[in-house]
């Protein structure tokens, strides 16, 4: 320690904004593990599923079993995106991670103290998330197209950039995991807990939309369609698909309309973990 | 300057801090003193609006904490070293919390210089000792170069050389004007330190005054006598009103009877003395009598309650 205690150099200091919160988040987020692993793990979980549904997809087209119609007229681009339901329990756990991380440890504490204002950080660090998840799994779609370019050339098809369908499918990945991890992240300012937040949020993904919608009564085939990922999750089917799932007594939602459905979960539930976060004591 | 008004904190039915009003001034080093459980922490976090107050308010340089543009150039805080993120290298801790307020790379060297971090400032915080973490504690509430410092228990865990260094690094920033608010349980070390304390006990202000005047207002110190002839001089003063605690074999101290009378009972009782005197109140004891009645977790006397048990049988 020097017995020197002045600053050196005058030591401007600006007032705190909202684009220095962003600067502030985005160090914290790219200089943790949980980070890269979980964006490593994503990238895989989608290369590999690509390349696993390309291999299957021919192996059934060569086999004897009669094939489903349906497979034959999968879009190109729903065996590059084939991974995209494991890869968003993966961004499901960095979304959490991202504030329970901080609430775990105390560092919110430090967080609170330079942005006592509270919601420009959760913004920023909600903001930051989803840039980086989706400039991530944009990564791993390009990815996921390369390796299952083999599959595809012996299917004898190919992914047409041209369509919008292609652009709908491989972009809205990218956006649903975003979007699915701001929502995680949501949950967890309002739990803030890790292992609770995360398991509500994949139990609600993997359990209770699934078990609602197969429950045939009618309050749930009129409310399911409109649970955050069975609704977001139409932006990712193709066309196909679309017509296979919809149940002739249940509301119908365009793959836009889907997605704006799961915006507006995570509108509400962002908008009360602000508005909670405020009131509380960190 | 921090002005607290009125402020009172609740958690259920329990009150922590309980209609609180002070005043730590600039230019001086005030200690916050209490016991544990007095309030003193949840005031800190009051102060830089962690907690909110069930009433009154707190100002920090003339305003709401929340309502400063750049809180980090108003008040450095160290609360308690484990606001870091574990995961998190020192040097990157740091360059998150500067880059809020646009505070150079360069203002980050040199807070992890001056706190003596050079060698840890790359690894992960998660690996460092209690006294490491008060530093980068301490480093992050010196980044905004702050007119105010809150530092609870800053030399908890550190050595010697970094107990003086916070010592120097307080004294410094009073003596150039700025208001440092500071707790600590080590009462020699604050008596050293601080110019001025505020006594909490169960969540109210039970003094609030120079430390020269909280050391005179205790009760007279104890008198130290060193007798070859301890046992009979203690036998003499028994007699008296004095209260007696031998020490060591040929050591007593001597309360309630002043110096002068113990020497005339020792000449009276031709007893022969090698020492006598005089201390004065220390802030501990002080401290100790002013919270006697204040104390929320009471240890118990592990040797008085074998005494009780030897009554007993007896």
């Amino acid at each position: 320690m020097t017995t020197t205690f002045a600053p050196a150099t005058p030591n401007p200091v600006r007032p705190v904004s909202f684009g220095r919160v962003l600067g502030s988040e985005w160090i914290k987020l790219r200089t943790v593990r949980a980070t890269v692993w979980t964006l490593s793990i994503t990238v895989l979980v989608m290369a590999g599923l690509a390349a696993l549904t390309g291999w299957s997809t021919v192996l059934m087209r060569d086999s004897d079993i009669e094939v489903d119609a349906i497979l034959l007229d999968m879009h190109p681009a729903s065996i590059v995106n084939g991974g995209w339901f494991f890869a968003q329990l993966v961004v499901i756990i960095l979304g959490v991670l991202t504030v329970t991380g901080e609430y775990a440890t105390g560092m919110i504490r430090s967080t609170f103290a330079a942005v006592p204002r509270r919601s420009p950080a959760l913004l920023g660090k909600a903001a930051v998330l989803f840039a980086t998840v989706f400039a991530t799994s944009a990564v791993a779609v390009a990815l996921s197209w390369l390796v299952s370019l083999p599959f595809l050339g012996q299917l004898d098809i190919s992914v047409d950039f041209a369509s919008a369908e292609t652009w709908r499918l491989l972009g809205g990945t990218a956006l649903y995991l975003a979007t699915m991890s701001v929502l995680a992240f949501a949950v967890g300012a309002l739990v803030r807990h890790s292992a609770g937040a995360i398991a509500i949020v994949i139990g609600l993904v993997l359990v209770i939309e699934t078990v609602l919608a197969s429950i045939p009564l009618r309050i749930f085939e009129l409310v399911s369609p409109f649970l955050p990922s069975s609704a977001g999750g139409r932006l990712l089917m193709d066309e196909v698909s679309l017509s296979f799932v919809s149940n002739p007594d249940a509301p119908v939602l365009t793959p836009w309309q889907g997605y704006a459905v799961l915006v507006g979960w995570v509108v509400l539930l962002l908008g009360s973990a602000l508005l909670v976060t405020r009131r509380r004591d960190a | 300057m921090i002005e607290a008004t009125n402020l009172t904190k609740r958690y259920g039915k329990k009150t922590a801090v309980d209609d609180v009003t002070f005043t730590v001034e600039p230019g001086r080093v005030t200690g916050f003193l209490g016991p544990n459980g007095a309030g003193k922490s949840t005031t800190m976090r009051m102060i830089v609006g962690l907690d909110r107050p069930t009433a009154g308010r707190v100002r920090v340089n003339g305003r709401a904490y929340a309502e400063h543009r750049a809180p980090l150039a108003e008040v450095g805080t160290l609360l308690d070293a484990k606001a870091v993120h574990t995961g998190r290298t020192a040097y990157n801790h740091l360059l998150a919390m500067a880059a809020t307020h646009g505070i150079s790379k360069k203002r980050v060297a040199e807070v992890i210089e001056m706190t003596g971090l050079e060698s840890v400032a790359g690894k992960r915080v998660g690996g460092f000792s209690l006294g490491m973490g008060q530093r980068l504690g301490i480093a992050a509430a010196l980044l905004g170069d702050p007119q105010t410092l809150i530092l609870d228990e800053p030399v908890n865990g550190l050595d010697p050389e970094g107990v003086l260094w916070v010592r120097n690094l307080v004294r410094f920033l009073a003596s150039q004007g700025r208001t440092v608010l500071l707790s600590s349980h080590l009462m020699s070390e604050m008596a050293q330190t601080a110019d001025h304390i505020i006594v909490l006990g169960r969540g109210k202000v039970i003094a609030d005054a120079p430390v020269g005047e909280i050391v005179a207002r205790a009760a007279g110190g104890a008198v130290v006598v060193r007798s070859p002839q301890a046992a009979a001089l203690e036998e003499a003063l028994r007699a008296t009103s004095a209260a007696v605690t031998q020490t060591e074999s040929d050591r007593l101290e001597v309360t309630g009877v002043p110096a002068e009378r113990i020497g005339e009972i020792a000449a009276g009782a031709g007893i022969v003395l090698h020492e006598l005197t005089p201390t004065n109140g220390s802030l501990e004891s002080a401290y100790m009598q002013l919270t006697a009645d204040e104390v929320e977790y009471h240890s118990e006397n592990p040797l008085g309650h074998v005494a009780q048990e030897q009554g007993a049988l007896r």
